[in-house]
């Protein structure tokens, strides 16, 4: 076993602890229901920067995966023909064999054609949620609730397993997208990004590794999709729409790509700042429309990417300095006796 | 000077305590500012973006509601307060919002003032967190006519299609027959409700006057600004009537852009939509004669509460009541009733017991009161009257009402069709 993969191991179980330990700490519920928001949309936006920060494909159009894991997996719950954990695998297959079909397509194309196929790919997909009435429910939405019978002995009707439950899945995304994004693949990912006409040169299926990447993002924007269904009991058109993928995309910049969680804490960021500002006022817009104008223009990157910069900025100087300090501990005192 | 700047910068302590002290500061007045005595009433709906004024002429009619009752002593002595929360449209954050309500500003009832899917999402809350829920915006008839959406603590105080279907149809009917309106033609926004309700409209229009035909339908978009191809298409087909449920600044624009063009100096219009006074006051010329549903009239139903309601909603709102203002506000007055009779008394299950099959002498009532239907938790009795327009506000008069025997008579056949009884 690589040192790497334990000490990812470690570090999610210590995460895993943490968020079951939380709402033990401050049982308000309302820290539960923030946190599976949180666990949804963190993942639909850490998904997306596997596409955009690890291989340099902008995509516009997540959002779409996002909502066909919701609503695949509101479908199959509302058949009441299968238990949970069969429905959440469908709906994770079911999304990533559409992300297939959909990714052939678009990962030939480059740079703005590739963000505007995906965009027009998933205004396909919420076209044919609205007009599909029958089976989606229009622009009503899945109507009539997602049912959660017990399985495996645990019942996601109490607020506290569906939040566990929540966790441990979210854990689970985040350590497999970790390992995809530290394995030889996720560095031929980096080199596809950095270099697409050396990586081809050197023997690597550019297209291929492209098409492997988009389906394994689009399978975890999917979980987030089938956890927001779990926790409002319901799929509606609102997540398929481009605005939902613009939001991921905000989340990303708000907490940068270059660190590997930095998406999270952009999610983290905008879930609190929407959450507070929300209550306070109707201008949200302009409040959250600022707050990222400062962190754009001011920071010139993610929060998550700023904080790391000056920690290393920090560790250089430090660095320096000791090594300036060390050479002056063994010269020779200075002639006229003072100390430097 | 390496040390220095490494002094000056705050420790992991000072930052992980000041992200506490923000945390506390931005969070806990909220709960802090609480009155231990009054009931807390949450409200999600939409106060942002195309469609706000739903949410903040809701909010309007709640905040004149609450107040009047609070002025008239309050429930045994509590008094109500309002606590809103903006779901910007979305069906997930309308379920997150009202979940953070109960849960976390200890809002004991629910007036859900969401439109559409929103509404929905609510109901599934309601579902989960059984507190007492009054929909007031939500037209959508499945809300409370399917039963397998039924929650027992969530009523509804809102029109509905299909009632307003069997009115529109009644009265286009009569109206065609007396003026020989045979050839007919639909424009509607291209989307579930707007494709349903004129698919309603028209059955029964046919099933009133056979002679009805549908000549052609045009489907504009949703929030479509330019009608020119719409009304082209209008005008060479050269139809009798027109029927529209198109609705909000889409429906200004197409009266206005219709304007241009002459359309209705030919063709008798049909509405939805048009009767909300927000709507007649946003068209700079509002052709005479055009016939539209009853949304909301200070003299219709031509009582002194009414029109004392539209002025005291006036100066909270600087503008005159729309239709979801009146049901919001009815919705307060069944809510506050029930809690009358609970002795003030909150567990959603107690105030549901109360709500069903009561009746409430409201401003708004066609008859003597409006009665909250205890098999299917929604209400009857509310004007669903058709009238003309005039150029002069109150914009619409000449109202005419259907009879509430008869349209009970058809939705029960309606559900029946679809399963639902």
């Amino acid at each position: 076993m690589r040192a790497g993969l334990v000490r990812d191991l470690a570090a999610a179980l210590a995460g895993l602890g943490l968020l079951i330990a939380l709402p033990m700490l401050f049982p308000q519920p309302a820290l539960r229901d923030f946190l599976i928001y949180f666990f949804a949309y963190g993942l639909m936006a850490m998904s997306l920067n596997l596409l955009v920060g690890l291989t340099g494909l902008v995509s516009f159009g997540h959002a779409a995966y996002f909502a066909t894991g919701a609503y695949a997996f509101g479908l199959l719950m509302q058949s009441g023909l299968v238990p949970i954990p069969v429905a959440a695998l469908a709906a994770v297959g079911g999304t990533a064999l559409i992300a297939l079909v959909v990714g052939a397509i678009c990962v030939r194309l480059k740079e703005i054609y590739f963000s505007f196929i995906t965009l027009a790919f998933q205004m396909f997909i919420h076209s044919i949620i609205v007009t599909w009435v029958g089976l989606t429910g229009g622009d009503q939405g899945l109507r009539g609730g997602i049912p959660r019978p017990p399985f495996l002995g645990l019942d996601l009707n109490d607020a506290r397993v569906l939040y566990a439950t929540c966790a441990v899945v979210f854990v689970l995304c985040i350590l497999a997208m970790r390992q995809v994004s530290q394995s030889p693949f996720g560095y031929t990912l980096r080199m596809i990004r950095d270099n697409p006409a050396r990586a081809n040169f050197l023997g690597v299926d550019v297209t291929a590794m492209k098409l492997g990447i988009f389906v394994f993002a689009a399978s975890m924007a999917s979980v987030g999709g089938l956890i927001l269904a779990l926790f409002v009991s319901g799929a509606y058109p609102e997540f398929a729409f481009w605005t939902t993928s613009g939001e991921a995309i905000f989340m990303i910049m708000l907490g940068g790509m270059k660190l590997f969680l930095g998406p999270l804490v952009g999610t983290l960021l905008l879930q609190t700042l929407n959450h507070f500002v929300t209550i306070y006022t109707e201008h949200h817009g302009l409040v959250l429309g600022t707050v990222i104008l400062v962190i754009v223009l001011g920071l010139r990157r993610g929060l998550a990417d700023f904080l790391f910069d000056a920690i290393q900025a920090r560790r250089a100087r430090r660095a320096a300095a000791l090594a300036a300090a060390a050479p002056a501990a063994f010269a020779p005192a200075p002639l006229d006796g003072r100390t430097v | 000077m390496g040390t220095k700047t490494l002094s000056r910068a705050p420790s992991r302590r000072q930052v992980v305590g000041g992200l506490a002290a923000g945390a506390a500061i931005t969070g806990f007045p909220h709960i802090a500012g609480a009155q231990a005595k009054a009931i807390r009433i949450g409200m999600p709906t939409i106060l942002s973006g195309r469609v706000a004024i739903l949410g903040t002429s809701s909010r309007a009619a709640a905040q004149l509601a609450f107040r009047q009752i609070n002025e008239a002593g309050g429930i045994g002595g509590r008094t109500l307060e309002l606590i809103d929360r903006d779901s910007k449209g979305r069906p997930d954050e309308a379920a997150k919002v009202t979940r953070d309500l109960i849960n976390n500003d200890g809002c004991e009832i629910i007036i859900d003032g969401e439109a559409s899917s929103g509404a929905f999402a609510v109901h599934e809350v309601i579902r989960d967190l059984p507190v007492l829920c009054v929909h007031t915006c939500s037209e959508t008839s499945s809300l409370s006519a399917d039963p397998k959406l039924h929650v027992r603590t969530a009523f509804r105080c809102a029109r509905q299609g299909i009632h307003d279907a069997v009115a529109g149809g009644t009265y286009a009917a009569r109206i065609a027959k007396q003026k020989g309106l045979k050839r007919w033609m639909t424009c509607s926004p291209d989307y579930a409700y707007g494709r349903d309700n004129t698919a309603e409209f028209l059955e029964f229009a046919k099933m009133f006057e056979p002679s009805i035909e549908t000549v052609d339908q045009v489907w504009p978009k949703l929030f479509a600004p330019d009608y020119t191809e719409s009304i082209t298409k209008i005008l060479q087909t050269k139809p009798q009537a027109v029927y529209s449920a198109l609705w909000g600044g889409d429906l200004v624009a197409f009266i206005e852009q219709s304007n241009l063009y002459r359309l209705f100096s030919n063709v008798a219009m049909f509405s939805g939509g048009l009767g909300d006074p927000p709507v007649l006051t946003a068209i700079k010329q509002l052709p005479p004669g055009l016939n539209t549903a009853y949304r909301y009239n200070r003299n219709y139903p031509a009582k002194p509460a009414n029109v004392a309601f539209a002025d005291a909603f006036a100066k909270v709102a600087g503008h005159e009541p729309t239709n979801w203002a009146w049901q919001t506000y009815l919705g307060c007055l069944f809510v506050a009733e029930a809690l009358r009779r609970t002795g003030g008394r909150t567990e959603g299950s107690a105030l549901a017991a109360e709500l069903k099959g009561m009746a409430v002498a409201a401003p708004f009532a066609v008859g003597d009161a409006i009665t909250m239907r205890d098999t299917d938790h929604t209400i009857i009795g509310y004007p669903v009257a058709w009238g003309r327009t005039v150029p002069k506000a109150p914009f619409v008069e000449d109202f005419s009402d259907v009879d509430w025997g008869r349209i009970v008579e058809l939705e029960t056949q309606w559900k029946k069709g679809k399963g639902y009884a």
